[in-house]
């Protein structure tokens, strides 16, 4: 009979008799009754290796008084849970997409970021990528020419890969159609294709997706393009020599902020760029006169485009030569002050609404306890989420016709900022700047999508060798009455 | 010397004629200078200048009387004024431009006693006179009356040392004999000191190599300052002398029982025949007890013998501290008394609520990558701390995400995550094993993999006769399943590491010559062998992975797993310098894929931690090379300059400034090391330049250098909750928030940085930074050569060679135990450690301190000392445990 100690956990068991006689077995089936653990769960360890069940004492060599120590548990065994984890990298790239938050990257072809960037940017317009996906396939209009339909189609194909890939998206079949619609832009220089400018892309694409989106009905109304881009002027002509007056009204897709010395600010860009010289014939004067025009807004677009006129004809250098002076830009735009008396007139009643409501979030909060605010707030949050909602939706149903409930208020808020780094339009980099719907704002910078924080967007203004705004586009504030 | 031309010449050879002329030049011209000067003379010292005058006349009057006198009384006016060395003493001064005729005379003298008197005067005149090189002092002296050295002052010993020292060097070369010379080292030695120059006197007896000397000088009073000295310049030295001014440090320590200073030599010069020498000389259990702590902090394994401790119980409880299995109880003891005991979660480290915008929303899928991060993460900030928030909550709150953390990793994720457990519990062994038990039962294979590897953690560094690790891992080794083996096999490396055990290497050394085995399943046997028998320099071991290298295919030597052979084989000779040589040979006849990058691994690794200026400027020269070709070698030479340099400060800085060249200039593969080689330089040693600098690199365009810039930084911020450097990974988290390999490596870093919570080092250096561990160097080192192919190993399958890091993962603590070995409260003044070495009196060892109660934090270059005198430490080297006795003399204020 040997007596031995066993340790089991942080127990010491002494005085345990071990018959050698007997299999170990018998000796595991005392420990059981000690510590509760079934004998095929343990684990005792002896020199060398484990106590096996049909050992043999005598080859162990257990000495009288030795320590033993026992392992094993009585707890349940650990089992996999029935329904098997799914991990990200599991899933398809698709669904993998959707759990980044935003879409993938461009491949630059060569000098193609002029066009990735304008894409980009547009496809941050949730109603033209509606608007694309409702154009048939085969439905082509006979007003339409066949490569303007070729080049809506490769647009909406690339709308599409973009939000269903993670990596990034090679738009090859989109180039090919551009530069067959746009033969400019095939240029070649040293046997590359050169850098375009991404206004004259962003134009053209903008015009022949207009062309080939107008609906077959053909009224000026279902020109979705026009009604989600364009900005109507009414320009007064006026002759200070003569004192001839005349009005003319026009339809843009884009406001131009000119660049002067004067101008420091977004705002002062604008007013001088609705204010302009030409000469033309003056009928009472029967020579050619100086006009002054001057122009103001009619109607309001859900988007609207302002571009830098950063760029100029430089005759001495035979290029276009940019200018780098600061301007800027604010995330919320107020263009009131630039509409006509008429358009101000309507504005009026949804601008006070606008105003009660933010009032109405600021003023209660140093009133009421924190708690109370809070409630309040989520609750405003909520209903103007709805309303953002809804804008949307009916803004999907493309009719214009409901804006009975949804007001425009002549406030825009920046969705997207294309930027230009370097020193002419003809080289340098085009970087996209979108903001998501989740409010997070992402740099598109060709393949390279990154996050960015909404201080940094606004330090895109220009005045150094950073990337400067050249185009950025703002989403109308609309109020429902 | 402008106004004499030079007295040297005279008499210095035989043309007597030529020198008569030019004799009259001196002893005329500076009397004019001297008519003009005498003005400013005060009176007394022209009394002296006529005095000194007319002696120089009268020793050479032909009576010997009137000589005698005259000498006796130059010599009087010398002695008596050689005191202060400020200025050149007015004697010698005036003396000056007699020293040509006194010279002269000298040499024409017959042999006498009066001889002798005038040469010992010529040599004191000598210090100031004779030309470099010609060692006239020396000279006269030994041809002087040889009387009491030290009666001319220190500034004459000091002087006569330097010339000893110069003309042993040509006697040797010349092998003429030095017997002279030696009678003359003595005194010299001896007035050295008695007179606090111990410095003086060490380095003049390494010039004339008889160190020896110096055990007969070395008293109670200087014996510190001078083995302060010897140990300090060992590491400046070339091999051998190194060992041979160590083994005399320790002799001397021996001799006046000083009994802990001479265990950390014993260890350093890994000598067992010491180590048991001490324990035998000293016969107090307690001074016992305390050796034990500085034993198990170094990672040996050392059995107690009966001749150590006679007393079986004495003799268990001494072995029980040296398996370290107090650890873990002291551990805790530390963190219950900084009250970090509450278990942290990933997030947590991550804070990524302090992040804007970015990525502050989680995924709504698991990532199995980031929750492997997770996984790690959570097992190095709660290491040790016996809970956490992910793996040790009880199943039956498996309701929540909680419970099933292990299945919230894929496949071979689940071995990391299972491993974890004995992370968590380490050093803990029978919580440990009880935790873990679970798994055992698993049919999922990489969880049982991780279990076995999860004992293997747990054991680090603790022993126990029961061999639980071995007991269990033993039979998973020929498991069918590799995962399986791998956890086997590298469990055993980390628990049994530096063990030499026989019974590991007889089951691990036949799968390395196994042509079925699978690759890796040799790389980690390879690699766990010489964990095992490192620094052993172990002939079949190394037979075996020789072996095992040849057998390889040319297709297998491609892997990114075979550098785990050459570096199996070179952790065998870890800091074992020239033993190296012969396996180093063997290794020319490899594969010439593996040839090189075997012999930069062998090289690395024997001159680890040796400082061997020769070896790091062989390394340099290879990372030098502009290569064609895929040749990996340089990795490892890059990693080579850190490891050899590591050791000694001002070779740390220099190696620092060194890799800043190699990472302008070379090419990309270097690059990718360069990180890592500074990760390991300032390993739990946060320096602001490096910090910068891998700061710098981790945003660069190659990710495999930003990669190991990353990891770099979780290494040199190891365990010190370094605020920089988290709000760096931080940064970078967000910066890389998109690439999944790149973010992985943040949040090592980041669990790195937070290791058990601020608590722990990596450093391998210890003891004052003068000893190396060899298992925490190979750790280290192991997973270095891992991150020399990222994106294949630790980006692979194989992410836990990150456990390796357990092996040099200890407190950075001081904990006072009383007699009884029970934690005691003490105050302790910690401040940052000031070099006393060569200085004089009893300059203070810390600067910049604040008195904290024990258990306190030591972080890099901080030491400790007591603040009270009531008790007494029984190591003079507050790190890690330390017993105090109380002071007998101790009297309460009030």
């Amino acid at each position: 009979m040997l007596t031995v100690s066993v340790k089991w956990q942080k127990k010491v068991f002494e005085g345990i008799e071990i018959d050698p006689t007997l299999p170990p077995y018998v000796f595991k089936a005392q420990l059981y009754d000690l510590t509760g653990v079934p004998p095929e769960r343990q684990k005792i360890m002896v020199k060398g290796g484990l106590l096996k069940d049909d050992a043999d004492w005598s080859a162990i060599g257990v000495k009288d008084g030795q320590k033993l120590m026992m392992m094993g548990t009585a707890d349940e065994i650990v089992k996999a849970p029935e329904k098997a984890i799914v991990f990200a990298e599991d899933l398809p790239e698709e669904e993998q997409a959707t759990h980044l938050g935003y879409s993938a990257g461009l491949v630059n072809l060569g000098n193609t970021c002029y066009m990735n960037s304008t894409v980009q940017c547009l496809k941050s317009v949730p109603e033209l990528k509606s608007a694309l996906s409702n154009y048939a396939l085969t439905g082509r209009s006979n007003d339409v020419d066949q490569t303007s339909h070729m080049l809506t189609v490769a647009t909406r194909e690339l709308f599409g890969d973009l939000d269903r890939s993670v990596n990034a998206v090679s738009p090859t079949q989109f180039w090919m159609t551009l530069r067959k619609k746009f033969p400019q832009f095939s240029q070649l220089q040293n046997g590359m294709h050169m850098q375009q400018d991404a206004e004259e892309c962003w134009t053209q694409l903008l015009y022949t997706l207009s062309q080939s989106l107008k609906a077959p009905a053909s009224s000026e109304d279902s020109d979705a393009v026009k009604a989600l881009f364009g900005v109507n002027l009414r320009s007064r002509v006026h002759c200070q020599e003569s004192g001839e007056e005349s009005s003319e009204t026009e339809s843009v897709y884009s406001l131009k902020c000119h660049i002067s010395h004067e101008v420091n600010h977004l705002h002062e860009g604008l007013k001088h760029g609705l204010k302009g010289e030409l000469e033309k014939t003056s009928p009472a004067l029967g020579r050619t006169a100086l006009y002054l025009k001057e122009s103001l807004i009619d109607s309001l677009p859900s988007y609207l485009t302002v571009q830098f006129v950063r760029f100029f004809w430089k005759r001495e250098t035979n290029q276009k030569a940019k200018i780098l002076r600061k301007v800027d830009y604010p995330l919320e735009l107020d263009i009131f002050d630039l509409c006509s008396e008429d358009l101000r007139k309507k504005l009026e009643a949804p601008r006070q609404k606008l105003r009660d409501e933010e009032g109405k979030k600021l003023g209660l909060q140093p009133k009421s306890s924190s708690k109370d605010s809070d409630v309040k707030m989520t609750d405003a949050e909520a209903s103007s989420n709805e309303s953002g909602e809804s804008s949307t939706v009916t803004q999907q149903e493309g009719a214009s016709s409901e804006k009975g409930t949804l007001h425009m208020t002549g406030i825009y808020d920046l969705v997207s900022v294309l930027t230009h780094k370097g020193r002419s339009a003809d080289s340098g980099h085009y970087v996209a700047w979108v903001k998501q719907e989740s409010g997070k704002w992402i740099q598109y910078d060709d393949s390279h999508p990154s996050l960015q924080r909404e201080e940094d967007i606004t330090k895109l203004s220009g005045g150094g060798d950073w990337h400067m705004a050249y185009i950025i586009m703002y989403k109308a504030r609309l109020v429902s009455m | 010397m402008a106004p004499v031309p030079d007295p040297n010449n005279v008499g210095g050879g035989g043309g007597a004629k030529r020198d008569e002329a030019t004799m009259k030049v001196p002893s005329k011209d500076p009397k004019k200078k001297d008519d003009k000067k005498e003005d400013d003379l005060s009176e007394e010292d022209l009394e002296l200048k006529q005095n000194l005058e007319l002696y120089v006349e009268r020793v050479q009057d032909p009576n010997p009387e009137l000589q005698k006198a005259a000498l006796e009384s130059m010599r009087q006016e010398i002695r008596a004024s050689t005191s202060s060395m400020t200025s050149v003493p007015k004697p010698l001064k005036f003396l000056r431009p007699h020293y040509g005729t006194l010279k002269e005379f000298h040499q024409n003298m017959a042999e006498s006693d009066l001889k002798k008197l005038l040469a010992d005067i010529l040599s004191v005149l000598a210090l100031t006179m004779s030309a470099e090189g010609k060692r006239e002092s020396l000279g006269y002296r030994l041809t002087g009356s040889g009387g009491d050295i030290g009666s001319w002052g220190h500034e004459y010993v000091r002087n006569l040392a330097g010339e000893i020292a110069e003309e042993y060097t040509m006697r040797q070369s010349e092998e003429a004999s030095v017997e002279d010379l030696m009678d003359l080292v003595k005194q010299i030695v001896a007035f050295h000191m008695k007179h606090n120059a111990e410095t003086e006197a060490v380095d003049l007896l390494m010039d004339v190599e008889d160190l020896d000397l110096l055990l007969a000088h070395v008293d109670r009073t200087n014996f510190r300052r001078t083995c302060n000295y010897l140990t300090s310049s060992a590491k400046f030295l070339a091999g051998p002398d190194d060992m041979l001014v160590l083994d005399i440090a320790y002799m001397i320590y021996i001799k006046f029982e000083e009994y802990p200073n001479a265990l950390q030599i014993a260890l350093f010069l890994d000598n067992m025949q010491y180590v048991k020498q001490i324990f035998t000389s000293c016969t107090d259990l307690l001074r016992k007890k305390q050796f034990c702590y500085m034993i198990s902090r170094h990672g040996i394994t050392v059995e107690i013998d009966p001749e150590m401790v006679a007393d079986k119980d004495d003799r268990d409880m001494l072995q029980d501290i040296v398996n370290n299995t107090k650890l873990s109880e002291g551990y805790l003891t530390l963190a219950r008394d900084i009250e970090v005991m509450e278990a942290k979660t990933p997030e947590d480290i991550y804070k990524a609520h302090l992040l804007d915008g970015r990525a502050s929303s989680g995924p709504s899928v698991d990532s199995a990558r980031q929750n492997l991060a997770a996984t790690f993460v959570n097992a190095f900030v709660n290491a040790g701390f016996g809970q956490d928030k992910l793996m040790t909550v009880p199943s039956d709150a498996a309701s929540g995400i909680a419970g099933n953390w292990l299945f919230k990793n894929k496949e071979h994720g689940k071995t990391s995550a299972a491993a974890s457990l004995g992370m968590i519990l380490l050093w803990d062994v029978d919580a440990g094993l009880t935790q873990l038990d679970k798994y055992f039962h698993s049919s999922d294979n990489p969880v049982l993999a991780g279990a076995l590897l999860g004992v293997g953690i747990n054991n680090c560094g603790i022993k126990s006769d029961c061999d639980p690790a071995l007991a269990l891992l033993g039979e998973y080794i020929d498991n069918e399943d590799s995962s399986v083996r791998i956890g086997a096999i590298m469990g055993l490396g980390i628990a049994y590491a530096g063990s030499q055990n026989d019974q590991i290497r007889s089951s691990l050394s036949p799968i390395l010559n196994d042509a079925k085995a699978p690759l890796d399943v040799i790389a980690f046997a390879a690699l766990s062998l010489g964990m095992i028998y490192v620094g052993s320099c172990n002939e079949e071991v190394a037979q075996s992975i020789i072996f095992a290298l040849m057998d390889r295919s040319e297709a297998q030597l491609g892997d990114a797993l075979t550098r785990f052979l050459p570096l199996g084989l070179g952790l065998l000779y870890l800091g074992k310098q020239e033993s190296v040589e012969a396996t180093a040979e063997v290794s020319k006849t490899f594969n010439e894929k593996i040839r090189k990058y075997c012999d930069m691994t062998l090289l690395s690794c024997a001159y680890a931690g040796t400082g061997n200026v020769l070896k790091v400027q062989d390394l340099l020269a290879q990372c030098g090379e502009h290569l064609e070709k895929g040749d990996i070698h340089q990795g490892p030479a890059v990693l080579g300059l850190a490891m050899v340099a590591m050791s000694e400060e001002l070779g740390l800085d220099m190696a620092i400034r060194s890799l800043e060249r190699v990472l302008q200039y070379g090419e990309q593969n270097i690059r990718r090391a360069v990180p890592l080689a500074l990760g390991l330089l300032c390993i739990s040693n946060p320096k602001v330049n490096v910090m910068d600098t891998l700061s710098r690199l981790s945003h660069d365009t190659d990710s495999e250098v930003a990669m190991s810039a990353i990891i770099s930084l979780g290494l040199i911020g190891a365990g010190t909750n370094n605020a920089r450097i988290a709000g760096m990974l931080r940064n970078l988290s967000s910066y890389y928030y998109k690439d999944a390999s790149l973010l992985f490596c943040v949040r090592i870093a980041q669990g790195f940085v937070h290791m058990g919570k601020g608590l722990l080092t990596l450093s391998p250096f210890h003891s004052e930074r003068l000893l190396l561990s060899p298992t925490a160097l190979a750790g280290i080192v192991t997973l270095l050569h891992a991150c020399l192919d990222m994106k294949s190993i630790i980006l692979g399958k194989y992410h836990y060679v990150l456990y390796f890091l357990v092996l040099a993962m200890q407190p950075r603590m001081m904990l006072t135990v009383d007699e009884n070995l029970k934690p005691i409260s003490v105050p302790v003044r910690v401040g940052q450690a000031v070099d006393v070495v060569g200085q004089a009196g009893r300059p203070k060892t810390i600067t910049g301190f604040q008195t904290h109660s024990t258990p306190v934090l030591l972080a890099a270059g901080e030491r400790a000392e007591l603040a009270t005198d009531k008790y007494i430490p029984l190591s003079p080297i507050l790190e890690g445990f330390i017993i105090l006795k109380e002071n007998p003399d101790y009297r309460d204020e009030e």
